[in-house]
């Protein structure tokens, strides 16, 4: 496969999970922001999806409509759903050869409706869930038409290899943008709502209501997302993914390349799978966090070398 | 709605060929058509017409215009209503073509090898010197199989009697098949069950054949060589249709930046390495192909390409080069050619073209400007010309100072009245005009055209030029079966 296609593969893979990431949150926040809680402010979900400043952030923390618009359809946000999809489709479009047609049309789909002028209108004037859950459902649809119609070949190990780095990165920033919230002191009591809401964004509350019995605890909360391997949001489980379609890619071809990237993704798989609980707390939670996203950037960095020919 | 309007209104011009209507009866190769048109109500057609759209959009069957610093996703215009082609008007069209680009084919030997046709006196020395696609880096290279047009897309009109002309060879990197492919697929989709009551021929095994020749040019001749589309990349305008032939031929789409060339052969750049690449279907002008030999400032070419080709380590296809014989004052001598190397009497005419480097043509052709279309022959795509009838005193005034700067540069042809055909535009059928281009492929066992085409239409009404950067359209080309 050439370099340059599988570094649009990858990309493009990581660009969609990021607007899943994006628009869950969005929808659960927005959610949270009506249920009557005082305050709400939407600043750890612009430090963790946008790159404004403090000040930028501040300014727009109490203002829904204009989080949603910033956030949907920013043309001048980096990270709007918008510029991501359009980056996503831009990836898609140089590789259309490599995906499935049915692929191609469902992102190309995706980012003709993002730029549909009647969007902006019905984030502002109509029900925000049902317009977020409208291009979840499109979202929902690229996974779903990627699993049943791609090739399990190489492009699909990069397709996966692209989602599961970006979501161990996405998961790992959630929380510790969550717990910086709280200054890292997990035993401090906050409104379970907190907690809940959380969960609810990244489709964990179901799953935490079945493991835990004892109600909301910070500390059960960073237990699932970080270790629980049965949930796909993890940071372990997305470890465990990575390495799964990173092991495809072996060949006689390639040893050398592969065998540092493979020590590398072994590494802090091993870090993450033996550690419990209180060991993270032990070490300090904002610093494993950091040490794991450190890790993690160096691996996608390494692809890039070995894998994208951007030596 | 009363159906009958679609065509009670269809008005022909005089002194055109309609090729639906003779003499206000409907021709015999349309009857099945209209008949089944005529069943439909025009809100129908309209909702048909919506549905063509938003296919070609979702498939992204789009090319990108770049304002204000962002891309609007445009579609090509694209009419409904097929235009229909005899099969007898088909086989007097494919045998020409295939005399012709034999003919072509023989020159381009000819001309970069022991260049018989000028000693002969058939084709003047200075002609295809001052010709700027001439490019002495190919004399007295053997291209494989002798072979320099794999792909000609030939330009067909129509005049007022009827009968066809060659407009232009388009012999180097020619461009629309995929329309031709995609235009049926929506046809098949917007009205469904017609085609196969209508016996319409296949063109779908296009890609196969193409595959099929590009494979017979590997220079290894192993079973399975490694065969490439060398795109400009993305923000090229025919860039749909380089992925939609890698697609459906199962090759590689590289850009120049994917390859690379090393000790004389050419490599693209993989996940495990580098892989030798034995073929390369380009999509990038001669210019640009290799920055050591053509324009240095080229991102879209191979470094070192040219020695890699001419060391015969790698095809190319087209082969480089090409320009030199479909030239637009060259044109004027393809019948001469055929004659020259055929011994036979062209089978497809040229429209009469007047060279502007010769003085008295000139002069007649000034004298007569308003009956002139003027070309530059070395552009296309509808660009640098004049249409004498429909141009202000200044604009001709002009561009005859920019002819007797370079007069070489430019031919002139009377203005044809292309053959008209039904489009549907705004709730009825009004005749536009079309010109006709098919695609044949040439390979080590001669030469195969698949029936149908791309027909190109001038949506604007009264409108001649039918390029697509000028306005124009294009319709599902149908070839019936005998």
């Amino acid at each position: 496969m050439l370099s340059r296609v599988a570094d649009s593969l990858f990309w493009m893979s990581r660009y969609m999970e990021r607007t899943d990431g994006i628009l869950r949150m969005l929808k659960i926040n927005y959610a949270s922001s009506q249920d009557d809680i005082q305050d709400f402010s939407w600043k750890p979900i612009l430090k963790i999806f946008t790159f404004l400043n403090d000040e930028s952030a501040n300014a727009l923390a109490h203002d829904t409509r204009g989080v949603l618009k910033y956030m949907l359809i920013g043309k001048d946000n980096d990270n709007s759903v918008l510029n991501i999809v359009t980056l996503a489709r831009e990836n898609g479009r140089s590789v259309q050869d490599h995906i499935t047609k049915e692929m191609w049309q469902c992102i190309n789909d995706f980012y003709h409706i993002m730029r549909q002028d009647k969007l902006a209108d019905m984030i502002q004037n109509e029900d925000p869930i049902s317009t977020i859950d409208h291009l979840i459902k499109q979202e929902l649809l690229y996974f779903g038409t990627t699993d049943v119609t791609m090739a399990r070949g190489e492009g699909n190990s990069f397709i996966n290899i692209g989602k599961f780095l970006e979501r161990a990165i996405q998961s790992t920033d959630i929380l510790d943008v969550k717990f910086s919230d709280i200054n890292y002191e997990l035993d401090k009591i906050t409104d379970t709502t907190y907690w809940k809401y959380l969960l609810k964004s990244i489709s964990g509350y179901e799953i935490y209501l079945k493991t835990y019995r004892s109600g909301f605890e910070a500390k059960n909360v960073m237990e699932q997302i970080v270790l629980n391997e049965q949930f796909p949001r993890s940071v372990l489980y997305s470890i465990n993914q990575l390495h799964r379609y990173f092991e495809r890619l072996k060949n006689d071809r390639n040893q050398n390349e592969f065998h540092q990237i493979d020590f590398m993704i072994g590494k802090i798989k091993s870090q993450v799978k033996f550690s419990t609980s209180d060991s993270i707390i032990n070490d300090g939670l904002h610093h494993f966090l950091n040490e794991t996203k450190i890790r993690l950037f160096e691996i996608g960095n390494q692809l890039n070398q070995n894998y994208f020919a951007h030596a | 709605m009363q159906p009958r309007n679609l065509i009670q209104s269809y008005l022909v011009d005089m002194n055109t060929y309609d090729e639906m209507y003779n003499n206000s009866s409907i021709r015999d190769h349309y009857k099945n058509t209209v008949e089944f048109l005529e069943k439909l109500s025009i809100d129908d057609l309209n909702k048909k017409e919506e549905f063509a759209k938003r296919l070609f959009m979702s498939q992204g069957v789009t090319f990108t215009v770049y304002s204000s610093g962002e891309g609007i996703e445009k579609i090509f215009p694209f009419d409904i209503i097929p235009r229909i082609i005899t099969s007898s008007e088909w086989d007097f069209i494919e045998k020409g073509i295939k005399q012709r680009l034999k003919a072509l084919n023989f020159f381009l030997k000819d001309i970069y090898n022991n260049q018989f046709i000028i000693k002969d006196g058939v084709v003047p020395a200075e002609m295809i010197y001052s010709c700027p696609h001439y490019l002495r880096e190919m004399q007295n290279f053997p291209v494989p199989y002798d072979i320099y047009v794999h792909i000609a897309g030939i330009d067909l009109i129509r005049n007022n009697d009827g009968s066809f002309y060659i407009l232009e060879d388009n012999l180097r990197t020619p461009s629309g098949v995929s329309y031709m492919l995609e235009n049926r697929e929506i046809t098949k989709r917007i009205f469904p069950y017609l085609l196969p009551q209508s016996n319409v021929r296949s063109v779908t095994e296009y890609p196969a054949i193409l595959h099929r020749n590009l494979v017979s040019m590997s220079p290894q001749q192993n079973k399975n060589p490694t065969i490439v589309l060398l795109t400009p990349g993305i923000y090229n305008s025919a860039y749909f249709e380089h992925t939609t032939l890698a697609r459906l031929m199962g090759v590689e789409l590289v850009e120049g930046s994917d390859l690379v060339v090393d000790n004389h052969k050419v490599y693209m750049k993989t996940t495990s390495g580098l892989q030798q690449v034995d073929v390369i279907y380009r999509r990038v002008d001669d210019e640009f192909l290799d920055p050591l030999i053509f324009d240095p400032g080229s991102m879209l070419g191979v470094a070192g390409l040219m020695s890699a080709y001419r060391k015969g380590n790698v095809a190319i296809v087209n082969a480089v080069g090409n320009g030199v014989a479909d030239d637009k004052a060259i044109y004027t001598f393809v019948p001469a050619m055929i004659r020259y190397y055929l011994n036979e009497e062209p089978i497809l005419k040229n429209v009469p073209t007047y060279q502007l480097g010769k003085d008295e043509e000139r002069e007649y052709v000034f004298k007569n400007i308003e009956q002139m279309v003027i070309k530059k022959t070395n552009e296309s795509g509808g660009y640098g010309m004049l249409m004498g009838s429909a141009a202000t005193e200044l604009e001709i005034d002009l561009y005859k100072k920019e002819v007797l700067q370079n007069p070489r540069q430019f031919i002139a042809q009377p203005i044809i009245s292309l053959s008209t055909v039904p489009c549907y535009m705004n709730g009825q059928l009004t005749p536009r005009r079309v010109d006709l281009r098919p695609y044949a492929l040439c390979g080590p066992d001669g030469i195969e055209i698949v029936p149908g085409g791309l027909t190109r239409v001038a949506l604007r009404e009264g409108s001649l030029i039918v390029n697509s950067s000028q306005g124009g359209g294009s319709k599902d080309t149908w070839v019936l079966a005998p």
